[in-house]
């Protein structure tokens, strides 16, 4: 082989070199460029998609057809007077709730705390909703003891006996409704709804409610007064709208 | 036979009709029942009591040293109960409140009637007319199945003496013959056939008469007229004497309940009377003097009950005791101490303790010897309760009596007892 033909063979392996190296540089960047669109990119669109569904919210009204009555003391047939009077408990509030919450509502959260009273032989609220996390605070308001205790399955607990100015707490880890009474006032009763998700709402004097930021879409929901649920209904929450939905128990 | 076919029936009922399985607890109706636009409200409670004497022998012994007998045909420990009570309002001033009772399956009887006045509705002050709660002791406001920790009863409100308001002893020598034999006793002076003795105080029955309760602060006062007496309540009046019963209690600090009673009334019918002493006979002065203090604390998840009770009766002294015996000239008395503990160990669960004492005065005989007119008594009870729901409860107890001396030749006893109590 000539000096010139090893010569002209040598640059048409530099070429070849130099196309090879091109296609690996594209390469990589087309590599470098997908990882880049899969880490900013996406969430960049998942966010704009996000901007475009707006939270709506559910309203309506709550008629009890039949207005639950506070139970009376059992008669006191071994007092030597009269019981001293009570408040009575306010049994028409009802709570509203999504049946199925939307996916990411189940995030645990510390919960916060809550508060309900004993006061004049009656639990203040009556009706308590709650998420799961959250601690229930029980002061005691009267002049006299009271026990608080409860046998419901997702919450077994009994405070004791304490004075007025106390207070005792117990925290709520799990789902459900617990029923809340007194040891030693058999007439005190209480209702402490715990749900997964915060998508519930607790009725007006006049029956109406409102749930808020509820993401679009379809979603199962339940009127709940004094142990009495309503039939599931299916209500559509519109992109940045409001449903209205009514219900009827009993 | 059929008291205890009853109580064992009645268990097996109360337990078939409360057989639901945990998730569904708190099933059963707790609320009282309302109607009239809620004037009226009526509430129930039932319990069904049994009990073996121990060490349980095939035939489950029962209490042959009748130390739970409330009177010939009843056990306490063998029991089924139902009480159903009863308030009517008419008004912010006017309640009637009655209860009817059936025990074992028998006759339904009358327990309480009365009607409450209220004079002034912003006063703590009423007045009762009618067969009213008792005014004396403690025990009787927690005397009901839900109240009472335990299964058996305080020995001064259930354990019966053998002294009887309408038959004698003649003497001394009688009464001390006839000592232990409270369940079934029979007297030559007045009614010639057997019957109960009285308890101290008696849990299962209410006097008739009037009634005045009122609270000022921390101090509750009641003072009450009626025709029989703590130990022996009448409806109808068979001696023309009145009782006056009264009770004060303080609550100085939150928990802490101290009160104190008395009671005076007339005891011995008045055809006994006649019968032991003559036309003469001064029925008044025959009488029932009883006294008691009580204590209760409770805190977080204990209670402690401690009650005191002594009760004195002077019976008519014969005129003419038979021979080589002497007649009964002072006053016979009667001691009771009993404390009483409950902890809760677990929100369905609880356990409790009572210890009884009953000791009696002594009486001398024409030999000058003298000895306790009644044998004395003393009664542990330890047992436990389990809430099933809210408003029906397991208890399971251990009793243990013994008696000193006495006619009954079974001086100690030991049952184990179950009950299963429902309220509404």
């Amino acid at each position: 082989m000539s000096r010139a033909q090893r010569t002209t063979g040598e640059r048409e392996e530099g070429t070849r070199f130099e196309i090879a190296r091109l296609i690996v540089l594209a390469l990589l960047a087309s590599a470098a460029l997908l990882s880049l669109s899969s880490v900013v990119l996406r969430p960049l669109a998942a966010a704009g998609a996000a901007a475009a569904a707006r939270p709506g919210a559910i309203r309506g009204r709550v008629e009890l057809r039949r207005p639950p009555t506070p139970a009376d003391r059992r008669p006191t047939v071994t007092e030597l007077g009269t019981p001293a009077g009570r408040d009575v408990p306010d049994l028409l509030r009802s709570i509203v709730y999504l049946e199925s919450a939307p996916r990411g509502a189940f995030e645990t959260s510390d919960g916060g705390h809550a508060v309900m009273d004993q006061r004049n032989e009656s639990f203040v609220p009556h009706v308590l909703a709650i998420t799961t996390g959250t601690t229930v605070d029980f002061p005691n308001s009267d002049r006299f003891y009271h026990n608080v205790f409860s046998l419901s399955k997702i919450k077994t607990f009994d405070l004791g006996r304490y004075a007025a100015g106390h207070s005792k707490s117990i925290r709520f880890d799990r789902a459900g409704i617990v029923r809340v009474f007194c040891d030693i006032h058999s007439h005190m009763n209480a209702y402490i709804l715990v749900f997964s998700h915060p998508f519930f709402a607790l009725t007006e004097g006049d029956g109406r409610y409102r749930i808020d930021n509820v993401p679009p879409g379809t979603y199962g929901i339940i009127a709940w007064n004094e142990g009495t649920p309503s039939e599931t209904r299916s209500v559509t929450v519109p992109d940045g709208g409001t449903a209205e939905i009514d219900f009827t128990i009993r | 036979m059929k008291v205890w076919r009853s109580a064992a029936a009645g268990l097996a009922w109360l337990f078939l009709a409360c057989a639901a399985p945990p998730a569904h607890a708190q099933t059963l109706p707790s609320d009282p029942i309302e109607f009239g636009a809620g004037h009226v409200t009526v509430g129930g409670d039932v319990s069904a009591t049994f009990s073996c004497a121990t060490p349980i022998e095939l035939s489950c012994g029962g209490d042959v040293g009748f130390f739970n007998y409330t009177d010939y045909a009843h056990n306490a420990l063998r029991l089924f109960r139902v009480d159903v009570s009863a308030a009517v309002k008419a008004g912010p001033h006017f309640t009637v409140l009655s209860e009817v009772r059936s025990e074992n399956i028998s006759t339904v009887q009358p327990y309480a009637l009365y009607l409450r006045v209220r004079p002034w509705s912003s006063k703590d002050f009423d007045i009762q007319v009618g067969r009213v709660p008792p005014t004396f002791g403690a025990f009787l406001r927690h005397s009901y199945a839900n109240d009472n920790p335990l299964i058996g009863y305080p020995l001064a409100y259930q354990y019966l003496t053998t002294l009887r308001p309408d038959a004698l002893p003649a003497s001394a020598e009688e009464l001390l013959k006839k000592k232990s034999t409270g369940w079934l006793v029979r007297y030559s002076v007045g009614d010639p056939t057997a019957q109960a003795g009285v308890p101290l105080v008696t849990a299962f029955r209410w006097d008739t008469g009037v009634q005045a309760h009122g609270t000022v602060g921390i101090v509750s006062a009641t003072a009450a007229i009626t025709t029989g007496t703590v130990s022996n309540p009448l409806f109808k009046e068979d001696n023309g004497g009145r009782q006056l019963a009264t009770r004060v209690e303080v609550r100085p600090v939150m928990g802490l309940v101290v009160g104190t009673s008395f009671a005076h009334g007339a005891f011995v019918s008045q055809s006994a009377a006649r019968d032991a002493v003559g036309a003469e006979a001064n029925e008044h002065s025959y009488a029932q003097t009883a006294w008691g203090g009580d204590v209760e604390y409770s805190h977080g998840y204990y209670l402690l009950r401690a009650e005191t009770i002594v009760s004195a009766w002077r019976l008519p002294a014969a005129v003419a005791p038979p021979p080589r015996q002497v007649s009964i000239d002072d006053p016979l008395a009667a001691f009771s101490t009993s404390f009483e503990g409950r902890y809760k160990v677990l929100p369905r669960l609880y356990v409790a303790a009572r210890f009884d004492r009953l000791m009696f005065s002594d009486l001398a005989d024409a030999t000058g010897i003298s000895q306790p007119w009644d044998a004395p008594v003393r009664r542990i009870e330890v047992g436990t309760g389990y809430s099933l729901q809210r408003n029906l409860i397991l208890k399971l107890s251990y009793q243990y009596n013994t008696r000193d001396g006495g006619v009954i030749p079974t001086k100690k006893a030991k049952f184990g007892a179950a009950q299963l109590v429902y309220w509404f």
